[in-house]
């Protein structure tokens, strides 16, 4: 008896385990049709070698690769190295290359980087390299904002590649069965307006939508709207449109601020108050896009391929929804940067690079971003690129870039946990905010 | 004593001597190799993380200030260290106490003169060979709220979806349950040996004297195994204290700060605010807290133990 039981349990262990370890040979198969992206690819056989980190691990770094591959036949005398590293690995991982003196010879980062490393001091002064220092990157060819995201303490260390940044992209057939128009025009300016489009968007396993007094919360089949992607450039973005910001011209943490109660606590009741958005923890909002059961999700330009490429959903982009009483939209900056301690001939040899690079960003919209050029933004195809043109403007007309300080990311390590918190029911807004703002003012003395 | 005896004597002792010093120096000879790597990469690194974690230091900033003992201050009254240590230390218990009780029903069960039983051995090693990347993404989506089999496997029978890594009452018990089924290959490996050293006379005994299976486990098995529980237990709570990868992996720490580990905290601090002195104060508290529970366990479970 005993040893059938021990067998029984042997063969159940082995039955479950079984199951286990077939899922990911089905994700496998599933996906057997995505080409991935080579984490170090080598372009080029010449002898002016250059070697590049970039973050760049979604379709993106595909359509960079691509351009480097253009670039190297083109210019065979270079060989150009490129290696894609996840971005918070990434800065970790140079810490340690600049700590060694063994950094890459071009790096791609973000410009809320820039003035860490700048302050450092191992990131090269840019500056020449600029129409105003006599170059030949037309510094007037960028948006201001973005200009400003290239400098430290009145030093410019980058050269910026694109704006990336906050948009929505929607289900159109979803908006259709709705009766609610498409055209990115009609895209309601106020939250009132906002949660009665989700409301409508969201539907329970009986067809009911949100705003019907027999709607099912507890068995919604289709979401109106996800707050859980990537809840911290979502508050950004909706504490520009209440008046706020994240540190005040005195130098204060304001995300406790009524402007950042109110963006908070909107995002709040989406999820418990209307029931337009689950609860963020453990609910996937790209795979929830994809598999068609979200109709709106707050994402970027970096969707683009993925919408196109990697599922059968019919969507567009949309501008970042507005809840406050203005227009804002959180967007960031690719940019490139070389080590301080490049020599000359390095330096000359990535420069022609980054020349090539700059005179060919209507390719990279191909990834989905919006080049950084304004000339190359006014050169894009409507039919081709509307997600770039679209997006792309609202950065120019009310985007709101990172707080440039040497400790960003470790107040927004404060943050995210906070928003996180808040947004799935374990906190109050008011307490997350005034956790979050004690610890990042914290980060914020030290860093003064 | 003639002057011959004398000389032999003194040849003898002389030759004694040498010998154990031939000994020692053999000893010393062969522990060399590892010394210098372990004094070079361990003790030094050591040393230099207790010294590192009384400057304010960053890995770039060329100045780094001598703070005395302000890091370890400002540990004692972070908050985020002591949710993360309370995580922790729930992890810890409930993967090592799963994994340990896994470890032995399967090390039993494959014990048994069962057909197959090598190929069974090697199965349930399987998940041990993976890497934490694997596990944790494929425990991702056996776990997920929309599409997990697990939720769907309930739903026969009846019961609502759970969120198994965004509930913070159950996200720790659900990375537990993956480290258990990654963890317990290799216990139950020694599991095995342990059980292979029992005398089988000591069971023949008990049989004849009319024991039951049950019996032969509770008095037989389960005492003699003490020393490997103790080893399984020991090596079970320094590994899962350090847990990382499956936070880092699953959850990012979430929801709020409900999977917050401690080995998650220290990489927050030393590599996303790159605070190299503050994550040396950190480092030092972990290896000190972990030194102390290690040295209960030896109190504790060694107590009635018999080799």
């Amino acid at each position: 008896m005993v040893k059938r039981l021990s067998l029984m349990f042997t063969l159940a262990l082995f039955v479950a385990m079984m199951l286990v370890m077939s899922i990911p040979t089905s994700i496998v198969a599933q996906e057997a049709e995505a080409e991935p992206t080579p984490i170090v690819g080598e372009f080029g056989g010449g002898e002016t070698k250059i070697s590049y980190w970039n973050g760049l691990t979604g379709s993106d770094g595909v359509t960079m690769n691509e351009m480097l591959a253009q670039f190297a036949m083109e210019n065979p005398e270079f060989e150009v190295t490129s290696e894609i590293i996840p971005w918070n690995t990434l800065y970790a991982k140079l810490q340690a290359a600049f700590v060694a003196n063994q950094p890459p010879d071009l790096v791609l980062m973000h410009a809320s980087e820039v003035p860490q490393f700048a302050s450092f001091g191992v990131v090269m002064d840019l500056g020449p390299w600029y129409t105003s220092g006599g170059g030949w990157f037309d510094e007037t060819d960028i948006s201001e904002i973005t200009y400003s995201g290239m400098q430290y303490q009145g030093v410019t260390y980058g050269l910026p590649l694109d704006n990336h940044g906050r948009g929505l992209w929607i289900n159109t057939d979803m908006f259709d069965a709705a009766g609610i128009d498409t055209d990115p025009s009609t895209a309601p300016d106020n939250y009132e307006d906002w949660v009665s489009l989700l409301q409508a968007l969201t539907l329970d396993v009986n067809g009911n939508n949100a705003a019907d007094p027999d709607f099912d919360s507890e068995n919604v089949a289709q979401w109106g709207y996800v707050v859980g992607e990537w809840p911290r450039v979502n508050f950004l973005s909706a504490l520009a449109q209440h008046g706020g910001e994240m540190v005040s011209a005195d130098e204060q943490i304001t995300v406790n601020s009524d402007a950042g109660i109110a963006a908070l606590q909107q995002a709040v009741d989406l999820v418990y108050e209307y029931n337009v958005s689950p609860p963020p923890a453990g609910f996937d909002t790209w795979q929830g896009f994809a598999s068609g059961s979200v109709a709106v999700i707050p994402t970027g330009t970096w969707f683009r391929n993925f919408a196109v490429d990697q599922t059968d959903i019919n969507g567009m982009a949309w501008p970042q929804v507005q809840f406050g009483e203005q227009p804002g939209t959180w967007f960031g900056i690719h940019t490139f940067l070389l080590p301080a301690s490049s020599t000359p001939e390095k330096a000359a040899a990535v420069e022609t690079l980054l020349k090539w690079i700059s005179a060919n960003q209507v390719t990279w919209a191909g990834s989905g971003q919006v080049p950084a050029l304004l000339s190359a933004q006014a050169a894009l195809d409507p039919v081709n690129y509307p997600s770039n043109i679209l997006l792309g403007q609202t950065f120019s007309d009310y985007g709101v870039l990172d707080y440039q300080s040497t400790a960003v990311q470790e107040m927004y390590a404060a943050l995210d946990p906070e928003l996180d918190a808040a947004l799935n029911n374990l906190k109050s807004v008011e307490d997350a905010l005034n956790d979050a703002a004690e610890r990042m003012q914290q980060v914020l003395d030290r860093a003064m | 004593m003639s002057a011959n005896q004398r000389a032999r004597l003194t040849a003898a002792s002389r030759f004694s001597i040498s010998l154990k010093t031939r000994e020692i120096l053999a000893a010393y000879t062969f522990l060399a190799p590892f010394m210098v790597f372990f004094l070079i990469f361990v003790v030094r690194a050591v040393v230099e993380a207790v010294r590192m974690s009384f400057y304010d230091w960053h890995i770039l900033r060329p100045s780094r200030p001598y703070i005395g003992i302000e890091n370890y201050i400002e540990l004692i009254n972070d908050n985020v260290w002591w949710i993360a240590l309370q995580n922790t230390i729930v992890f810890t218990a409930l993967t090592v106490v799963g994994t340990t009780i896994v470890a032995l029903a399967a090390a039993v069960a494959v014990t048994r003169p069962i057909r197959g039983q090598n190929f069974f051995r090697v199965l349930l090693y399987t998940p041990s060979l993976l890497s934490v990347g694997a596990v944790g993404l494929i425990w991702v989506w056996l776990l997920n709220t929309q599409f997990g089999i697990v939720n769907y496997g309930l739903s026969f029978v009846g019961a609502r979806p759970v969120n198994w890594l965004g509930d913070p009452g159950l996200v720790i018990p659900s990375l537990s349950l993956t480290s258990i089924w990654w963890g317990f290959g290799f216990p139950m490996l020694i599991f095995i040996a342990g059980l292979q050293g029992i005398p089988e006379q000591l069971y023949e005994a008990a049989r004849i004297d009319g024991g039951s299976s049950a019996d032969l486990f509770w008095h037989i098995t389960l005492p003699l195994l003490r020393p490997t529980i103790l080893f399984v237990t020991v090596t079970g709570v320094i590994s899962h204290f350090q847990v990382y990868g499956q936070p880092f992996i699953m959850t990012n720490g979430g929801p709020g700060r409900s999977s917050y580990s401690l080995i998650f905290y220290l990489y927050q601090i030393a590599w996303t605010a790159f605070r190299m002195g503050y994550g040396a104060a950190v480092a030092v508290c972990i290896a000190v807290i972990m030194a102390a529970l290690t040295s209960v366990q030896f109190l504790v479970l060694s107590r009635r133990i018999e080799y």
